[in-house]
């Protein structure tokens, strides 16, 4: 294949940086890992890292996201007949890993989700019986993904049977658990994903801004210095986050465990691949448009802020929305999503924890890459000549169908209609300067039940 | 320090594509080119002209990138261009659409607005068209030889998708741009806004002509 003079420039640009490839820079780029807590406990939950640490940024608290991440994707090498071993084999090498490993940003953490097709082709009846229905949709939690209006034609809907994300501050434990991982000879990987996320906080320059310069994307050396990801904005701050266990599909009642506790502290993981055109970004939008873009219009925010508070008291209402599109014709990211990804009142989950009105549901652990889509994969035209900018975008929610509301509200689908722009207008949030390139759901189990669920039934 | 090393690497690497540059060549590739030693406008008589015309100062460069030369009405020069209120756009292009290594863009613009110190207001067209800045998103500032201009990086119209200096004298505002398109990158772009810049020749309105 004859390469475009871009994939030219930036391939010539990526191999100057090492034949090993992009990501040998991350460790040597990465600089010094964040200060974290001592004393982690593993939670039930899979999903959530005990140990994140909090710091303020323009008054606004905000939480340190572990420095490197990387995602699993894989077939199962193991039939029916020998699930009982392959269960047991996983999760003493899970262990091993809790053992080794302080389950937060300055350990490891590990994230194992398991996809529709595992259910149905390895534990069909069980899964007929256990999987949990969300209430609202009238289904179970977790269906196959479908494309929303402004995903291209050609992403991918995918069709693994598992995903791993495994996540920490130094490189070289991720290493460890994806050799040991490996090493258990039940996986037949799919793809494997890379990057990374943070690392500004201190004032330092941030990782993605270091690697995207490395790597010679065009529109690198117009990120911020300091910014957490490529666009230039803070994504972690506390209050955009859904705090505990809220995106637990247990908490806020939205799921019937359909009279079984087996899936209780799980939760529902959603994994896509995002191109993110940084030139475009950063060469067409003034700060001002990208504040609106990114947040909402007629937002008043000084030049080159990178955090901008997304608390309770600023969350946007459908009616927000629409106030604002008809004195701008345009609406923010945040502020659409914000109609159906936070809190309409006051609830107590089954434990007694107290969410406030206006409180994140999702809990993210999106991150950046310059994976093109991906860093390897079975399918030769998932692995990129050139690094380009992207985020491997991962989100919990209580279930898919929680999910899929917030996707389409982003696409300007609110709860009380849609907003009538072109699913990629510029004036529709992001949309006009990302792609995604896959999308697939996953079931997230509690951590006594990560290993082949339903196997034992 | 091996940051810096593998950035220099990469900017290196870069040049090399585009100038099929040995490893001796590629030092040169890495700092920026060497003004000409003096500057001769490759077309004064134009320039002069526009000059005269719009009653203010005008700016000749010296140097634009290869094929292109600052010669008004020559092929390059896609637009020459004079408002009623004096501000000019002097516009030069070359595109070459063939696909692979072969295809690419290099355009550069110079504007003058006389009497006027103030950003202009652009229209950003399409069906939700508004008023916004011709120029925003400052991004510090760039100097040669003696002209002090600020680096914007959000620009509309004829500089859409460019990186823009602008600096204002005599009363007036002037502003150079240049294309972020293959085969420049970003790096590329500032590298040649640097030599272009240094490369200004200024050409005073004659005093016998007010044509």
């Amino acid at each position: 294949m004859k390469l475009t003079r871009t994939q030219l420039l930036a391939g010539a640009a990526a191999g100057a940086v090492g034949a090993t490839g992009i990501y040998e820079l991350v460790d040597r780029l990465g600089g010094q890992t964040p200060q974290r807590p001592e004393n982690t406990v593993a939670l039930p939950e899979q999903h959530l890292l005990d140990g994140v640490r909090i710091v303020e940024s323009n008054n606004v608290e905000v939480l340190v996201p572990p420095l490197h991440h990387e995602i699993h994707t894989a077939r199962l090498a193991v039939d029916r007949a020998d699930l009982a071993d392959a269960q047991r084999e996983l999760q003493q090498t899970l262990a091993g890993l809790d053992r080794d490993y302080a389950p937060s940003p300055a350990g490891l953490g590990v994230t194992v989700a398991w996809g529709l097709p595992y259910f149905r082709r390895l534990v069909p009846d069980a899964a007929r019986r256990y999987l949990p229905l969300d209430r609202r949709a009238g289904k179970p939690v977790i269906f196959d993904a479908h494309r929303f209006p402004s995903d291209p034609t050609n992403t991918r809907l995918e069709s693994n049977d598992v995903v791993i994300l495994i996540r920490s501050d130094t490189h070289a434990h991720i290493d460890d658990a994806a050799k040991r991982l490996r090493d258990t000879k039940l996986f037949e990987l799919t793809s494997i994903r890379r990057g990374f996320a943070g690392g500004g906080f201190d004032g330092e320059q941030s990782l993605p801004k270091r690697l995207a310069v490395a790597a010679g994307v065009p529109g690198a050396a117009l990120i911020p210095d300091t910014s957490e990801l490529f666009l230039g904005f803070t994504s972690t701050q506390r209050a955009g986050m859904g705090p505990g266990k809220i995106a637990n599909f247990e908490t806020l009642g939205y799921v019937d465990f359909r009279g079984s506790d087996y899936f209780r502290h799980g939760t529902h993981m959603h994994l896509s691949h995002i191109q993110e055109d940084l030139e475009s970004w950063y060469l067409n939008f003034d700060f001002d448009e990208r504040v609106a873009t990114a947040f909402r219009p007629n937002l008043d925010v000084p030049q080159d802020t990178q955090t901008v508070p997304q608390g309770p008291s600023q969350v946007s209402s459908a009616a927000d929305v629409r106030r604002d599109y008809r004195s701008s014709r345009r609406f923010g990211h945040s502020a659409s999503i914000q109609t159906t990804s936070r809190l309409q009142h006051d609830m107590v989950g089954p434990d007694g924890t107290h969410y406030i009105k206006g409180s994140a549901i999702p809990v993210r652990a999106d991150f950046n890459t310059l994976d093109n889509p991906f860093s390897w994969s079975i399918r030769p035209d998932e692995i990129g000549v050139s690094p380009a900018a992207g985020v491997h975008f991962v989100v919990f929610n209580p279930t898919g169908d929680d999910f899929r509301r917030n996707r389409l509200a982003m696409d300007g689908v609110l709860p009380d209609g849609k907003i009538a722009l072109p699913p990629r207008d510029r004036n529709q949030g992001f949309n006009s300067v990302l792609q995604t390139t896959h999308r697939q759901n996953f079931l997230v189990p509690p951590r006594v039940h990560r290993s082949f669920p339903l196997a034992e039934l | 320090m091996k940051a810096l090393l593998a950035l220099a690497v990469v900017v290196c690497a870069a040049g090399l594509v585009t100038s099929g540059c040995s490893s001796s060549e590629a030092k040169k590739a890495a700092a920026a080119p060497a003004a000409p030693q003096k500057l001769v406008c490759p077309d004064l008589p134009s320039w002069q002209h526009l000059a005269n015309r719009i009653k203010a100062p005008v700016y000749c460069p010296a140097w634009l990138p290869d094929p292109l030369i600052g010669a008004i009405g020559n092929r390059w020069n896609n637009i020459n261009s004079v408002s009623p209120d004096r501000s000019y756009l002097e516009s030069f292009v070359w595109q070459e659409t063939g696909g692979g290594a072969a295809g690419g863009e290099l355009h550069v613009n110079l504007r003058g607005y006389p009497g006027v110190t103030k950003i202009p207001t652009c229209r950003t067209g399409g069906s939700e068209s508004r008023n916004v800045p011709c120029y925003a998103d400052p991004h510090g500032t760039i100097t040669e030889r003696g002209i002090k201009t600020t680096l914007y990086t959000v620009n509309q119209d004829a500089d859409e998708w460019h990186l823009l200096l602008l600096w204002r004298r005599y009363g007036n505002l002037y502003t150079l741009s240049e294309h972020v398109a293959p085969p420049l990158t970003y790096q590329h772009v500032i590298r040649y806004l640097h030599q272009e810049l240094r490369s200004l020749v200024l050409v005073k309105p004659s005093a016998a002509t007010n044509t």
